[in-house]
């Protein structure tokens, strides 16, 4: 994904650059829902996404109620 | 005699078209279903034609319970019993079924490899994400290889799944570890998709497999490689191709047809070619050119399964579902039905003939004798879709009066696919199955119910889809559809959010709310049923509702089922451990035994079983029972009676 970064005023300095939010802003609604693929871009962020997010199958860590298993 | 006629269907505005073809004197579906009347002895499996000795039927006596003579006399001319006729005949449905998805499966798989080497121009590999997934699942090296890298091999590895030999296939390890070890156990684990299929063909041929359970048990192996193998990828590849479907708003009904543009209703199942034609309608040329033979413009749709994978990915409109075929062109408005295979009607010929319609043949498989026939070339497929646009623009002069579009589109939201659930379930950091489980185990869910499959001549069309989902979501079982069903439901207004306060109980309705998803959701076309088998693992390995889906509180129908590809659906379902209930017949009746089996001993070796139940309400029924016995085995019933205490009631208590 991509960091937005904004521009603050800080006590004693000009402007700093900050890290910015790194959720989107309200609940996405319409079209906007269904959109959610479009915003993994980098192969990175893909991977990474399917580790956490399909984790029932690409996690080393996760074996949910198949913990108990020896592997298939 | 003056009885009222009854309607063909629920919907008004197939109502209104089934009139108008009796008015022009065309001849449909439902006029011949009332003037053949199906044989009693082929409908309940007990006809053999495997050998020109026969056909031969073995029907049970009339009346009156078989006697052990009756039996000794139920054998075709070889010999061959009414078990082994009832049960060749179901496992050759299977074959059937598993052939036509598995063939789609292996053209996706072609395609897909040509795009990979650059020999297909015009597709590309749309989604990254979904390409890197499959590549995890079947060991294909990621590294800093190019997709195009990846997906040769991920093209040549799904084209030799279904030749392979031996060992197992490799898709069937998406599934629960628990049912792949009992799937080898039982040794139904498919060695080759073809293979399988072949091995029925031959089982069932004069002479050979004669031992009803171990024919059955063949049947439950191809099926395996049906939905497992063949449909799942036919899946997996068409999301890397055009797109993992995601939540789209779309349009459904006959009304969904423009009286002054030129209307294309793409039929049949396989997206490769409808694709291409949704792009090269939106093309400027080809909307000027619809202007110059004075429509207002194109206007695309679909019907049966192509319908659902164009809809699921691009929001194109569904004109209906498979009883709906010939309606569509009654309406005097379709320029031209571009069809590919399966579902397809040949009568669609003759009830063109009668307007203006031009049906257009794609696939080499699939011809019809007075048909266009325009081939779809894969290597050059923008090619083969313009000239199909351009054969339905120049046809639009050619309407003859009398044009007729009833009703008004239904609005529905589609696009479920197993990664968008995921996704809307959990949010993009974390997305997951658990709000899920959690609302199954606290009882607002009581269960999850796949209802799938066609429409059938013999019952009023989307009675028994559409009564069936209603009784189920009302008694707060989310339903998961695809193939007509889906159509039915969404004719009916049940895939929008809305749906879910005007009819789902008060538990499921409080979880579409919050989610803001609809109480039924659309998974796509009959090849997707692989997603709901993804769906329902990954609510197993999410946890807390058991280690297999067989532990699952979840059901399957198939409320107006007539195609083999629905039995092979069914046997896949029962086969992963799931209780499937089918409507309008049952093929295997003149075997009890092979009925027994198919009801009874399948649970014994594989935790799910077929039932069938023509009334939907009492199908529906039976499911939520068979859900409430898996909630009591999980100990979970409980957490649906349990009562919120308010202070007033505690006070009364500790009075006590
Ligand atoms: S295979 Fe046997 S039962 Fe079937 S048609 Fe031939 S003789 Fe009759
Ligand atoms: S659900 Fe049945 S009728 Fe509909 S497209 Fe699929 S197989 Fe054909």
């Amino acid at each position: 994904m991509e960091y937005k970064i904004e521009k603050k005023p800080a006590p004693g300095r000009d402007e700093v650059e900050v890290l910015g939010d790194t959720f989107e802003e309200g609940t996405p609604e319409g079209e906007e829902l269904g959109k959610w693929r479009q915003k993994l871009d980098s192969r990175e962020d893909k991977l990474r996404y399917l580790q956490s997010g399909e984790r029932y199958w690409f996690s080393e860590e996760w074996f949910g109620s198949e913990k108990r298993k020896t592997p298939a | 005699m003056a009885e009222e006629k009854e309607t063909k269907s629920i919907d008004q505005a197939s109502i209104e078209l089934i009139e108008k073809a009796a008015k022009d004197g065309v001849n449909t579906v439902f006029d011949r279903a009332d003037a053949m009347k199906p044989c009693p002895i082929g409908s309940v499996g007990s006809c053999c034609k495997n050998c020109s000795m026969g056909p031969c039927r073995v029907p049970l006596p009339k009346g009156r319970e078989e006697t052990p003579e009756d039996k000794q006399k139920r054998r075709g001319v070889c010999g061959a019993t009414a078990e082994t006729i009832a049960a060749r005949n179901f496992i050759r449905m299977v074959a059937g079924g598993a052939a036509a998805h598995s063939d789609h499966g292996r053209g996706v798989a072609e395609l897909f490899l040509a795009v990979a080497k650059g020999k297909a121009p015009g597709y590309e590999i749309k989604d990254e994400q979904k390409l890197m997934q499959v590549a995890l699942d079947w060991g294909i090296e990621i590294g800093d290889r190019s997709n195009n890298e990846i997906a040769v091999d991920i093209g040549e590895k799904a084209l030799a799944e279904f030749g392979r030999q031996e060992g197992e296939l490799i898709t069937l390890r998406k599934a629960p570890l628990k049912r792949q070890e009992l799937w080898r156990q039982q040794g139904v684990s498919p060695r080759g998709i073809d293979r399988e299929i072949v091995e029925i063909m031959h089982r069932t041929h004069i002479g050979v497999d004669q031992d009803y359970k171990n024919l059955l048990k063949q049947g439950v192996r191809a099926a395996i490689g049906d939905g497992w193998g063949g449909s799942m990828i036919a899946t997996e590849l068409q999301d890397i191709l055009f797109g993992t479907p995601a939540p789209v708003l779309g349009k459904a009904n006959l009304g969904v047809l423009e009286k002054d543009k030129v209307n294309i209703i793409i039929h049949g199942h396989e997206p490769l070619l409808s694709e291409m034609i949704v792009a090269v309608a939106q093309e400027p040329e080809m909307i000027e050119l619809a202007k110059s033979k004075g429509a207002k413009g194109i206007n695309l749709s679909g019907m049966c399964c192509t319908a659902n994978e164009i809809l699921m990915r691009h929001g194109v409109a569904i004109a209906g579902n498979f009883l709906q075929q010939e309606l569509a062109i009654v309406t005097g408005a379709v320029d031209a039905m571009v069809v590919d295979v399966q579902c397809i009607m040949q009568s669609i010929q003759t009830v063109a003939e009668c307007y203006h319609t031009k049906i257009i043949t794609t696939s080499p498989k699939a011809k019809i004798p007075g048909a266009v026939h325009i081939e779809f070339d894969e290597h050059d497929a923008l090619k083969s879709a313009r000239e199909i646009v351009k054969t339905a623009i120049e046809n639009f002069p050619n309407r003859k009066g009398g044009v007729y579009i009833p009703g008004e589109p239904v609005n529905q939201i589609a696009g479920f696919s197993h990664e968008t659930i995921n996704y809307l379930l959990g949010g993009l950091f974390r997305a997951s199955y658990r709000p899920l489980n959690d609302n199954i185990i606290n009882g607002r869910i009581r269960g999850v119910a796949g209802v799938v499959g066609c429409n059938n001549a013999r019952v009023k069309h989307n009675e028994g889809h559409v009564n069936m989902v209603k009784e189920l979501i009302k008694n707060d079982v989310l339903v998961l559809t695809t193939g007509c069903n889906a159509i039915a439901c969404a004719e009916a207004g049940l895939l929008v959010p809305e749906a879910a306060r005007e009819f789902a109980g008060k538990g499921l309705a409080e979880v579409c709310e919050t989610v803001g998803i609809p109480p039924v959701l659309h998974l796509g076309s009959c090849v997707d049923n692989s997603r709901i088998l993804i769906a329902a693992t990954a609510v197993v390995k999410d946890g807390g509702l058991g280690d297999d889906i067989s532990e699952l509180p979840v059901a399957g129908a198939a409320p107006e089922w007539m195609s083999e590809k629905a039995i092979s659906i069914g046997q896949y379902f029962v086969a992963s451990g799931v209780y499937t209930v089918f409507g309008v017949t049952w093929p295997t009746t003149g075997s009890k035994e092979v009925t027994d089996f198919l009801f009874k001993e399948m649970e014994e070796m594989y935790g799910g079983m077929w039932d069938f139940e023509p009334d939907p309400i009492r199908a529906a029924h039976l499911m939520i029972a068979h859900i409430d016995k898996k909630r009591k085995a999980l100990g979970i019933d409980k957490a649906r009676e349990r009562v919120l205490y308010d202070m007033e009631m505690r006070r009364e208590l500790d009075a006590v």
